[in-house]
Order: structure tokens, then sequence, then C-alpha cells
């Protein structure tokens, strides 16, 4: 497939860009201090994302790491200005560019959208639009951004699809999402995605729901993609796996706050938060010999404490006493590659977890 | 299609033996009468067998058809043939009494515990209700007293604390726990009648990662503390692999590949187990840097039309012009290759050897780096 | 799918070993009540349903007078009613009879057409229902064929059939509003069986060796009876209206000392011009009833699915 793809990747992306040529020390987004809140008739608000703070370069990849509850779509969809106009209190500043998407005008934040910004979800069998052909998907976002003509936002949406491996494009494109299969749906879900040639690309869970060898499949594209476009790339996942093979730098979230970030070399080199340690030793991993016992966390993510009170994690952690009930604390630079962390008892350095041949 | 299945070496008791069990789905079409168009070919010929308290793990992707497979063998689907002996008895052939009254040695854990639970229950009710319907078991009517709610209540309460969970959470409700714990209720009434057999659908795919170790230790205990039989299906292989001791990989409905978990985990002999495993992402970066990777073009045919010869031919890096697409392999031991363990391919000696490599060189994902 | 993120996760301060305390557990129809009690439409609804019943039980006390009492008729001229007095706070209707007290009957009357009418509905729909959707098969087919049948014939008309055929009977008038609705529950039922029997509680009822007719009547039935009270209460208004309708066109009951608030509106027709007092109160009766019921039941469908409300 590849060959056939690269041939078609790179008329793609002759295209001129009309955005302002990528500096690479610049910051191409600067998430600060954001925090998202429900409220909820007759409840509590719920602080689903507190004080999140992270950047992405100009073509790198950032991994958001967390379990449910831990904020990270919540984050991913703040991004986008996707979240919900009713119920929700955001703080902080997400800057694209120097500018704060969370400020800017719904007119301004949608020519961003799809043009600059890009997202593919996790299912892509609801994120595509049943009654309407791929084909139409797609232009529609070429249309919408590009001053081209129909013909000549067809012929781009053709390569396009072939570009993301999709066999015979010209067929595909006249076809509805419930005839492609759900690879292939997500293959057509990152053409829509790609269509402008975004300068970043969030994505939620994107091989979730997928089975393995179509995952491999698909991130092995997203990579190819990443590199070609020089796209860069925030992946949301659950899978450290998928992390550890993608992600440049990564963020661990728990309880919505982040509290481990680091290469990701040296984060599954070095894990500091007992977080990070726990999940690490809790996974069954093909690369540890098979009778070695599984060391899980206790509780479940849903037992947490306010983190203005105590770290969030403590009631789960073996290793907490008196000095993490402290309120807020802060996450600390502690290690090589700006590697940061949020514990008061991190994992001592000489513990080297990763020791395999 | 049975010999296969004989030949296997080893254990002397089997609690469970599968020979040639096909499930096909009627596919119907019509306007005012449905008429029969074709079949689902789910599960198309397996044999698998299990060996009193071992764990037998069942791998494949979504469409394989392991569910339907684990599902034909406590008969919650009708087998189309073959044969499913549980401890001497046909369940694939027992009339509906017997066949309930049976249903006391084998049970099921299910995916979605939350689905699996009737959420008009409280957990009282959930593990009392099997109890209700055949009565406790000869070794638990010595130790409780004869059937009576109180006995039957006992009972539950003992159950909740062997799977972990607080005395008070027997009367509340499915929907008041987190998905670890409504799994662990989901454990407990499998386990209440004591069972020979259990049957785990993917027991913790739905489950947070982090409290995925807990269920699957859950499992590991109860095996030893009650000497239990697992058939353990997951498309997850690590988890699989950590908890059997002997795994089939299914393709389409049939097994491509049945080895004990060492063996298939250090040296996978079908092209489709071995795609599989090197698609599996590791969390260490060394190791994925470093590791080669095949990628299977494409995705499953449909279970409704088969490709003909070996299934996995249309999507196989190792497909050899001969014999692929025109005959079927058997699973069957190579001894030369391996002893004590079966393979449904051509090629697997040449592919061990290395005389039959990737045919297409761009499905090898090289390392990444230098 | 990604606020439930958030949703997911409440995060409950100190919630270190769950599930937490010594309390009950909270049954799902325990926790639809505690929905009901916090959603004011369904209190305004409940608050004019229970009104409403009051008065039809209390109408003896309530009334003024007595019902149907025709005395003041010599107050009543071709062009004129007496309106609100000291003595008739409503005023008289075109009979002669104290407005105020036919209307407080004329509750009773409703109440016992509404509930039984869609009691027979109930009924009737629900056998069929958990034929088709318990047994499953020819069975299915079969019966659904013939609700398709009874569904394709205007409710109105079935009921004016019935009506005709039974006399001018108060029974009949139930029986034709209940008849209509029995395909309607049916289909209701048996579309909520079907959607329950797929869940995995069934098969794993199954797998623990229950026996088919237990697993349908107490797994599928409670859970699938949620939609089917939601349309209940729901019906009770439509009956209401529909009994107005029906005596309107003449069908209703033939004694005249019976008030009912469908007749009263008939009656008002030919005074419509000079005083449409008569028509008014009676119908603002029925619109407060409907309203009431209809409240009621749509709360009800909220609390017993929460996840609708979106």
């Amino acid at each position: 497939m590849s060959d056939q793809t690269i041939a078609a990747g790179e008329r793609a992306v002759t295209r001129s860009r009309t955005r302002p040529e990528a500096n690479r020390d610049e910051n191409l987004l600067e998430v600060e201090d954001l925090s998202v809140s429900f409220v909820r008739r007759g409840a509590q608000p719920v602080r689903a994302v507190d004080g999140v703070s992270f950047v992405v370069r100009p073509g790198q990849i950032v991994g958001i790491v967390g379990e449910s509850g831990s904020g990270k779509s919540v984050t991913s969809l703040a991004v986008m200005g996707l979240l919900p106009q009713r119920g929700v209190v955001a703080s902080g500043q997400i800057r694209y560019r120097g500018q704060d998407l969370l400020t800017l005008g719904a007119k301004k934040l949608s020519d961003l959208r799809g043009r600059e910004i890009a997202m593919v979800f996790q299912d892509p069998m609801s994120s595509l639009n049943p009654v309407i052909p791929i084909g139409t998907q797609v232009t529609e976002v070429l249309l919408r951004h590009f001053d081209v003509s129909r013909g000549e936002a067809r012929a781009e949406a053709e390569h396009l699809l072939r570009r993301v491996g999709i066999p015979d494009p010209g067929r595909r494109l006249k076809e509805y999402p419930h005839q492609l299969s759900g690879g292939m749906r997500q293959r057509a879900l990152i053409a829509i995605a790609l269509a402008c040639k975004p300068a970043l690309l969030i994505c939620d869970e994107p091989t979730t729901a997928l089975d393995v060898t179509i995952q491999a499949q698909v991130l092995e594209l997203l990579k190819e993609l990443v590199n070609d476009l020089d796209t860069a790339m925030v992946m949301i996942t659950h899978d450290l796996g998928v992390v550890a093979g993608l992600c440049d730098f990564v963020n661990v979230m728990y309880a919505g706050r982040v509290v481990e970030s680091a290469p990701r070399h040296e984060l599954f080199a070095h894990p500091r938060h007992r977080y990070t340690e726990g999940l690490l030793a809790s996974m069954p991993r093909l690369d540890h010999p098979r009778t070695e016992p599984l060391r899980p966390i206790r509780g479940t993510p849903r037992d947490i404490v306010s983190w203005t009170k105590a770290c969030a994690f403590a009631p789960r952690c073996d290793h907490a006493d008196e000095a993490c009930m402290s309120p807020d604390l802060e996450l600390v630079l502690d290690g090589p590659g700006e590697h940061r962390m949020r514990c008061v008892h991190p994992a001592p350095l000489a513990s080297d977890v990763a020791d395999d041949d | 299609m049975t010999e296969g299945a004989d030949k296997v070496a080893g254990e002397p008791a089997k609690l469970l033996e599968v020979t040639g069990l096909e499930v096909h789905f009627p596919i119907r079409r019509g306007v005012v009468i449905d008429r029969t168009v074709g079949h689902v070919r789910a599960v198309d010929g397996v044999d698998l067998s299990v060996g009193r308290g071992q764990t037998f793990g069942l791998v494949g992707e979504s469409g394989c058809g392991k569910s339907t497979l684990g599902r034909a063998i406590l008969r919650l689907e009708q087998p189309t043939a073959g044969r499913v002996v549980f401890d001497g008895q046909d369940v694939a052939s027992l009339k509906a009494e017997p066949l309930r009254r049976l249903r006391r040695r084998m049970q099921m854990v299910f995916q979605d515990p939350l689905s699996s639970l009737n959420p008009r229950q409280s957990v009282e009710s959930l593990l009392t209700e099997p109890l209700r319907v055949h009565g406790l078991s000869a070794e638990d009517l010595q130790t409780y007293g004869k059937d009576s709610a109180r006995a039957h209540a006992a009972k539950a309460a003992a159950m909740l604390e062997v799977v972990g969970l607080p005395g008070s959470s027997m009367s509340r409700y499915p929907h008041e726990f987190s998905g670890g714990q409504r799994q662990r209720v989901g454990i407990a009434r499998a386990i209440v009648l004591n069972p020979d057999l259990v049957i785990a659908d993917e027991p913790v795919s739905a489950l947070d990662v982090s409290v995925q170790a807990q269920v699957i230790n859950l499992l590991e205990d109860l095996q030893k503390l009650l000497g239990l039989t697992y058939l353990v299906i997951a498309h997850d292989l690590a988890v699989v692999r950590h908890i059997s001791d002997t795994v089939g990989v299914m393709y389409l409905g049939r097994l491509a590949e049945v080895a004990s978990s060492d063996d298939l985990y250090e040296r996978p002999l079908h092209p489709y187990t071995i795609a599989l495993m090197s698609a599996i992402p590791i969390p260490d970066p060394e190791i994925e840097d470093a590791r080669e990777r095949i990628l299977l073009p494409g995705d499953l045919p449909s279970p409704a039309n088969p490709p003909s010869g070996c299934r996995f031919h249309t999507r196989c890096p190792f497909r050899q012009p001969t014999r692929c697409h025109d005959e079927e392999p058997e699973l069957r031991e190579i001894p030369d290759l391996a002893a004590g363990r079966q393979v449904a391919c051509h090629w697997a000696s040449e592919i061990a050897s290395g005389a039959v490599g990737v045919a297409e060189p761009e499905l090898l994902v090289e390392p990444t780096s230098s | 799918m990604t606020i439930l993120d958030a949703e997911q996760g409440p995060i409950d301060e100190g919630l270190f070993d769950p599930p937490a305390g010594d309390e009950r557990g909270t049954s799902l129809w325990q926790g639809a009540f505690r929905r009901l009690r916090r959603n004011p439409s369904a209190i305004v609804g409940a608050v004019i349903v229970v009104a409403f019943v009051l008065v039809a039980i209390f109408a003896p006390v309530l009334a003024p007078y007595e019902p149907a009492g025709t005395q003041w008729i010599s107050q009543v001229t071709p062009s004129s009613v007496p309106g609100p007095s000291p003595g008739h706070l409503l005023g008289l209707d075109s009979f002669g009879s104290d407005m105020l007290t036919q209307l407080i009957y004329g509750a009773r009357q409703s109440l016992i057409i509404g509930v039984v009418s869609t009691t027979i509905g109930l009924l009737g729909g629900a056998v069929l229902g958990l034929i088709a959707g318990g047994l499953g098969g020819w069975w299915d087919t079969g019966v659904m064929r013939i609700v398709d049948i009874l569904l394709s014939i205007p409710s109105l008309l079935l009921a004016v059939s019935i009506a005709a055929v039974m006399g001018r009977n108060p029974f009949a008038i139930m029986i034709a509003i209940g008849a209509a609705q029995v395909p309607i529950f049916a289909r209701l039922l048996r579309g909520s069986m079907l959607g329950q029997r797929r869940q995995d509680y069934v098969l794993a009822a199954t797998s623990l060796g229950l026996r088919q007719r237990r697993i349908v009547m107490s797994h599928v039935l409670p859970n699938s009876l949620g939609p089917v009270i939601v349309q209940a209460t729901l019906v009770l208004a439509t009956a209401i209206i529909e009994v107005a309708a029906l005596s309107y066109l003449g069908l209703g009951s033939a004694d005249p000392a019976i008030a009912e608030w469908g007749r009263m509106l008939v009656k008002a027709q030919d005074r419509l011009q000079s005083d449409p007092r008569l028509a008014i109160l009676p119908g603002i009766c029925i619109a407060i009833t409907a309203l009431g019921f209809t409240l009621f039941g749509e709360a009800l469908r909220e609390a017993l699915d929460p996840k609708s409300r979106r």
C-alpha cells in the first residue's frame, strides 16, 4: 500500500500552505492553567480539568494519558472549542500561535477549526454523518476553507483517501459510512481531518474501537502522515503502549490534573509518580515473564479526594502518608528533559522499571 | 477434522472437549416472507479441549467468532453441527431440562457487567437467584444447612467476601458500583453454584486499566481456591497470555494455532499469530523503537463468504503462490517443528526456518531507531 | 461521548471505601422517585392530579348542592342563564343546576371513565404485548398482525362502532376508548421487551439455568414496564378528552342526571353566544386535568429514563 500512498501524499502536500511558516522554536499550542467545571442543576460543580498546562511545538507528538474521569477528553474538547455552551465553566488560557482560543469569537474559532486544528474522534461511526457520502464529507471541508472549485475539491478528496490507504478511492467517495469497515471509517475520518493539512491534529482515542492489527495500521498511518505533513499531534489515550511507540512527550493525567510529564523515553525508563508506576506494574506485558504477578492499583478511579485537600491518588496509593494530605501539591521539575511530577513520595530513581534485554 | 484434537497429548482428564463445532447464522431477506439467502459462518469447525483445572485462552479480533464459540459451548447459541462434550455429556444434543440442570456446573462471566446484571435486582437477589433455582450444592448443604432463604443469603455473603466486596454491598444495586466492583458481582454470581467450568468473555476489556489487574488476579485466585476450569475469551493477547495455560488463536471462525501460552508467545508459528503479536503495542519505548512490525493489509473478510483455501490467505504477508488459495490447511501438529502444539498453515515449517519470508516488503515496518 | 468522561467519575470527596456507609442501596424505582421529587413539572402535575382525584372522591362533601338538581330551572330563560351569585358561585347551567356542583361531580365521572378505559387498554395491550414479546416466533408475528389491523382502524371510528353496538351505556364508552388503546399498549410493551431481551442479563439468566417463563416474567417484564406506565398516564389524559369528544358526538351516557364535562360542553353549544361561561368552565376543567396527567407522565418518563433528558 505505501508505495502508492506515498506518491499520492507527495502530490497532496504540494498544495501551497497559506499560513505563516512554522517557527521551530515557537510553541504551536500553549495550554496554561486550563480548568473546566461542569455545573449541574442541584449538584456540586464537577471540576473535570483542574489547572492543566502543556505545550505542543510544531511537528511534535504530545500524549495525554489517563483513565476514565481523568479529564483527558474534556481537555481535548476545550482545545477544539467543542465544550457545550451551557453548564460549563472554563478558565485559563489555550493559546494557539498566540491567540487565546477560549476568548476567540465563534466565527474566528470556526475558521481555525478544520483549517488549522483538526480532530479525530474515537468512534468513527458516530463522528461521520451517516446520510452523507464520504466524498461529500471530505470535499465540504475543502470547500469551506479553500477557494477551490467542486471539481478540484473532488480530485483532492480522491488523493486524500488514497493517501490514507483506502483502496479504490474513486468508488469509495460515493459510498456511505456504513458501507465501510471500522478501520476504513477511521481512515476516512483521518482523511477529513487532514484535508486542510492542519498544523495541529488532536486525536481522541483514535484506535480504541479498533482491533489490534487495524490499530497497528492506523497508528503507522498517523506516524507517517505527521512526518510527511509536519503536523503536530495531541494524542489522547488510555493505552500506555500506544504512547510508548508514538509520542515525543507524555502527560499523565489523574483526576483532572497532570501528575507527571516527561519525554517518553524518560517517562517509561523512570516513572516517578506512584500512579504512573502503578499503571505500568499492573499491566500484563508481553515483554515480561508470564508468571510475573500483576501488582494492581487498589480501588477504582472513582476513589479520589479533592486536590484542594490532598493528593487525589492518595486513597489508592501504597506510599501515601500524612505528608500526602497537604493541599494543592505542586508539579515540580525533577529529572532530565523537563521531567515533572506531582508526588510527595516519588519512586526512587534507582528502580529501573524498563530493565529489559 | 477431529484427528487434530485427539493428538493433543498430555493431561488425563479433559473437562471440556469440543469437536467440529459449527455455528452458522442464517441471513434472511424478504418483504413478507423471509427467505434464507446465505449463512454467516461465525464458528466453522473448531476442535479444542480443556483439561480440568486448566485455563484455555481464546484470542482473536472482533468478528472472528470467539464469543459465539463461547456461547455455543454453553448452548446459549444453538450449534449447527459438532459436539461439545462436558464431563462426558454432549451439551450440544442435550434436551432442555437436563441442559437446564447441567447449567449449574458451567457458568459465564460477561464483558459488560452493567448490562449483564439485571438493573432492578439487588446484589443479594442477584446472588441468591441461582440458588433459588438450583439449590445449594452438596458440599454447601453441609456448610450452610438445607436450602432456605437464610442459607442462601449466607452462601451469597460468603461469595461476596471471596470476590472482595464489603458485606454492605448486599442491599445495593448494580448502578451503584464502579465497573470493577460490578464485575466482581458478576464473578460472584458465576461461582455461587460452585461450577466446574467458567467461560469468561472479555472479562476485563470494559474496565479501566488500573482496575483490570485486580480482576485478573481475582480470577486467578478463585481458580486456585475453587479448582475452576476457565475458558477465557479476549482480544487482548497480553491478558490472555498472562492468565492461560493454553492459547488458541482464532481467525474467521477457525483456530489458526493452538499452543501452550509460553510456546505461543516465544515462537508464534502461524503468520496471523506472528502479525498479531507484532501489532501489540508494548509500553516500553526502547522495545517499540527496536521491534519489527508486520502490518496486515486490508480488513477481515466477511464470515458469510470466507476466502477459499486458507482463510487467512487474502491478508497473509507470507502468502505463497501454491496451496494457500485452494487448499484449506488442517489444524495439525508438526512434530519436526514443534511438539505438543498445533498450527493450521501449509508453510509453518518453512516460515519458522526462514525459507519463506514476508512476500511484500512494504508490509514490514522496520525499527525506527538505528 | 466525551462529556461522559466527566460524569462517570463524580468527584466524591473522601469516598475511600466504596460503597461507603451502612445505608441501604437505592433501587431504580427509588432513584426514579427521587428524580421525580426534584422535578418541578412533576410536582405541578402531581398536585393537579391529586387535587382532581380528591375532588372526584369527595364530590358529595365538596359540592354545595345535590347533583342534577334542576330546582332553579325557573330562573333559566331561553335567552339567558343566571351568572355567578352568592348562592351559586359559578352560576347555573342551562338545565337550572348549580354549575359548581355539576363540575365537581363531572370530575368523578371523568376519573371513573379515564381510569377504567385506560385499565382496559393497558390490560388488553399488556396481554397481547406479553404474548408477542415473551413467546416470540410465530406468536409474535400472529399477534402483531392483529395489532396492525387494529391500528389501521381510526380509533374514533372504532369507538363509535363499539358504542353503537353496545348502545348508550356508560360501559360502552369506556370499552370503546380502552379498546382503541389496546394496539398502542401492545406495540409499546412488545418493543420494550424485545429491546430488553437483547440485553446480556437475559443471556446471563439463561446461563444460570432459569426457566424461560421466569426469565420473561421476573426479568424482562419489570424492565420493560417503564414506557408502558408512562404511556398509561398520558392515555389517562387523552381518555378524558375522548370522553368529552364522544359525548359531544352524542355517544355518551344516556342518563342526564350524571354530570359529565363533555356533555356539559355539548349542551353549552346553543348558548355559546349569550353565555360562553357554560362552555369555558368545563373546557378549563378538561384542559387542566389533561395537562396535569401529561405533565406528570412526561416527568415520569424522564425519571424512569434519565438518559432521555438531553
